[in-house]
């Protein structure tokens, strides 16, 4: 096996198959579409000019079961309709508009309850509403020690910089937004990017990043400052357009919330909120209106490779606690037990707050109804993949073995290679 | 059951129920009172129609005055062709050969549906039955949907056409069972529940081939191998297949990678030889082996085949074992592996040695 082979076939991300069959008047995601009820439980295609941009921002997972399908799509579940409207309020449409809000969510759910995919659709949404998306597909990647680092001096304690992955950040940041970044001019004063060229846009901007990661950090502060500007810096006030709402999605939060692999000069683990990458994002979580212009936040827990820090399930748990009402000084409350050594770094900043402008919450992601489980199904069926009658008593028996429509096993179930039933 | 009757699948027979009745009621009405005048002669253990009552007109046998006109061209020339021909024999007594030859009872209940709901469960099993013949050469039983053909490129076309049609309507309609004798669903048998069932949750082939692909009794491993193959076999382009090497009851190409488990079992039953030659000792003297060809049950045949697919894979040049094992299956779907030649050569040896089969068994 040749080097990186290996590697490759294990990344490899393959989303069609012709032998598949394409679904006569199957419905793509659009503005219309996704907010629309009565399309709850069937499949909607994501429309093939954006499967560019989803690649782009790394949407699509390897082992998500795309490959057998004529082409991607997704299910319009509860959760993706709230979304919807929650995404068409943000940019100042639909019944209730409140442009410039703020949504800042932890997705949390069952293995295979479709976290990721709800990210993807969130991207997807996000692109067609025109936001700009930024995404970390995988959370690990920054704190497993595989990227470089080097430290900043003067800080204390001590924080570090990946430049390597800021550049990638940066890289299919502009990939994916390239037409919106490139109407968008720069409009405040970078006095740390002398050799940014008046008037040029946020893509030339993005663009010094990734010719030399040494830089990267200092433009992604500059990218950022001027994704989130309200209004220009005196003097280049010409061409201003105002910044449309971001997407930011971070998928495996739990990696984020413990120490990291890398080692500080005395050899003890670094941890994760030292370095600046993973600060800068996680404090988005914290202030109150982090993202000027509006937006999302939305980030994801992963049960695959977890590390499973207590803190964190802590931390939910009191979310929990606190949507349901109960008060910090409730004994009901979740506290860490004695001893227990729960970081309280991120006990602090995922303390729920009491009268926060935008306060973080917690999505728990549950089954699909059966409902949502038939429409599935049947595209599974009508893409000729499975041979069945889809009747209620079929869809039910998936249903339960599925732990109540948890979506991952429903497709595991619907794809496996089996004798034919009865 | 009797010779005149020939069901030659279910299907066929319930198109000849359809259209017995329409027949009759037409040639009634060209001529009613002839067909009528006939009834009494002809003895039939018919349910509903008893040859000593008066038979009432069928609603559909009803004249009216609009229905009184002159049959068209073929409809005459069949009528005069039948009454020359049968009616009228040489002594001139009007004769059918249900005279001669008495009505066999399918017949007569394929005309009569009441009867036919009634008729007792062993012909209900002949009448659901297919194939021409009761025992079967073929490795795998039949589709009953995609008919076997070898690959045309309109005939194949029409039939995915009308395969695909048929599916994509099975799945667009929820399942009406017109079961108008039960209640109730028919029950399963608990045997016969095979998806939740982990012993029987596999296909047979499936099953045996992945466990000839097991080393070291690392079943999930062969699991996982089987996995990867079938996947490989939905998702590649469909076979090409050579006219010299028919697959045996494939449906069309353009079909096979969305059933890959058929798919995989088409190439196996293809290749799969139908005995085994056996080196026998001391029958010919001077201590020279006599090769007999041992007919093999169809475990054994497939067993042979799978065999056969594996060994062949070990010379490709993919990187892990099950990329080897697909190629390989693709290969053999398409003519170009060299297990065809191993099963024609078993089979040259096997006919060559069918002599030897005449060879006492020494005691």
């Amino acid at each position: 096996m040749a080097p990186g082979e290996r590697r490759a076939l294990k990344k490899r991300i393959v989303l069609s198959n012709p032998n598949a069959l394409e679904i006569e008047g199957m419905v793509d995601l659009s503005a219309e579409t996704m907010v629309d009820s009565r399309l709850r439980g069937t499949v909607l295609g994501l429309p093939m000019p954006m499967i560019d941009q989803l690649r782009a921002v790394e949407a699509f997972k390897p082992k998500q079961g795309w490959s057998i399908f004529r082409r991607p799509g997704t299910v319009l579940r509860r959760d993706t309709i709230e979304m919807g409207r929650l995404v068409e309020q943000i940019s100042g449409e639909g019944d209730k508009p409140q442009k410039g809000k703020v949504a800042k969510k932890i997705i949390n759910g069952m293995k295979g309850s479709g976290k990721s995919v709800h990210l993807l659709q969130a991207m997807a949404m996000a692109f067609l509403k025109k936001w700009v998306v930024i995404t970390v597909p995988d959370a690990r990647e920054l704190v497993c020690a595989n990227t470089a680092y080097t430290a900043v001096e003067g800080t204390k304690p001590l924080q570090y910089i990946q430049p390597n992955a800021v550049s990638a950040l940066l890289k299919r940041t502009v990939e994916a937004n390239r037409e919106l970044l490139a109407e968008l001019k720069v409009s405040q004063n970078h006095p740390s990017l002398p050799m940014l060229q008046p008037g040029s846009t946020l893509e030339e901007l993005a663009k010094l990043g990734f010719a030399d990661p040494a830089i990267s950090w200092a433009v992604f502060q500059a990218f950022w400052a001027e994704l989130t500007a309200s209004a220009p810096a005196a003097g280049l006030e010409k061409g201003f357009v105002p910044r449309p709402p971001m997407l930011v999605t971070v998928d495996g939060l739990a990696h984020w919330m413990t120490e990291s692999e890398y080692r500080d000069a005395d050899y003890n683990k670094i941890h994760a909120h030292d370095l600046y990458f993973v600060k800068h994002f996680l404090s988005l979580l914290k202030e109150g209106d982090s993202l000027k212009n509006g937006g999302l936040l939305l980030y994801a827990t992963s049960l695959s490779n977890n590390p499973n820090p207590l803190a964190l399930s802590i931390a939910l748990d009191r979310l929990t606690a606190h949507q349901a009402g109960i008060s910090a000084s409730s004994p009901e409350y979740p506290n860490p037990a004695a001893y227990s050594g729960a970081d309280e770094r991120v006990l602090e900043l995922l303390k729920p707050a009491e009268k926060a402008i935008s306060p973080v919450e917690l999505q728990t992601l549950e089954g699909i109804t059966r409902d949502e489980a038939r429409g599935f199904y049947e595209y599974f069926a009508l893409s000729g993949l499975l041979r069945d009658s889809i009747t209620d008593q079929w869809v039910g028996q998936r249903w339960s073995l599925s732990g109540g429509g948890i979506i991952g096993e429903l497709e595991k179930l619907g794809r496996r290679f089996r004798a034919a039933s009865a | 059951m009797t010779p005149r009757l020939n069901l030659f699948t279910a299907r066929a027979a319930s198109a000849l129920r359809q259209s017995t009745t329409p027949a009759l009621a037409s040639r009634s009405i060209a001529s009613p009172a002839r067909f009528r005048a006939i009834q009494p002669i002809q003895c039939r253990w018919n349910s509903s129609r008893d040859g000593s009552k008066k038979v009432e007109p069928q609603p559909d046998e009803q004249t009216f005055p609009t229905s009184d006109q002159l049959p068209d061209v073929s409809e005459e020339a069949n009528e005069i062709s039948r009454i020359m021909d049968k009616e009228k024999r040489c002594d001139g007594v009007p004769s059918t050969p249900e005279l001669d030859q008495g009505t066999p009872v399918e017949e007569i209940l394929s005309r009569d549906k009441q009867a036919m709901k009634h008729m007792p469960k062993v012909m209900q099993d002949e009448l659901k039955k297919s194939g021409t013949r009761s025992f079967s050469t073929s490795a795998r039983s039949r589709i009953p949907e995609i008919e076997s053909s070898v690959p045309g490129p309109e005939g194949a076309s029409a039939e995915a056409t009308a395969a695909l049609a048929d599916m994509i309507r099975q799945a667009q309609s929820p399942l009406v069972e017109e079961n108008l004798d039960l209640k109730f669903d028919e029950p399963i048998l608990p045997q016969n529940i095979k998806t939740l069932s982990y012993r029987q949750r596999y296909d047979t082939l499936q099953e045996q081939f992945t466990k000839q692909m097991m080393v070291d009794g690392k079943l999930t491993k062969a699991q996982k191998n089987m996995e990867f193959i079938l996947e490989h076999l939905r998702t590649s382009s469909p076979p090409q297949i050579n006219p010299k090497r028919p697959l045996l009851d494939a449906p069309p190409a353009s079909q096979m990678p969305l059933d890959p488990v058929n798919y995989l079992a088409v190439v196996v039953d293809s290749v799969a030889p139908l005995f085994r030659i056996r080196q026998q000792k001391g029958i010919a003297g001077g201590g020279a082996a006599v090769q007999i060809p041992t007919p093999l049950n169809l475990r054994q045949r497939r067993r042979a085949a799978i065999r056969w697919i594996i060994d062949g894979s070990a010379k490709r040049r993919d990187s892990t074992f099950s990329h080897r094992v697909a190629a390989e299956v693709v290969a053999v779907a398409e003519g170009r592996s060299s297990v065809w030649d191993k099963r024609d050569q078993q089979h040259k040896i096997g006919i060559s040695g069918r002599a030897n089969l005449s060879t006492p068994m020494r005691r």
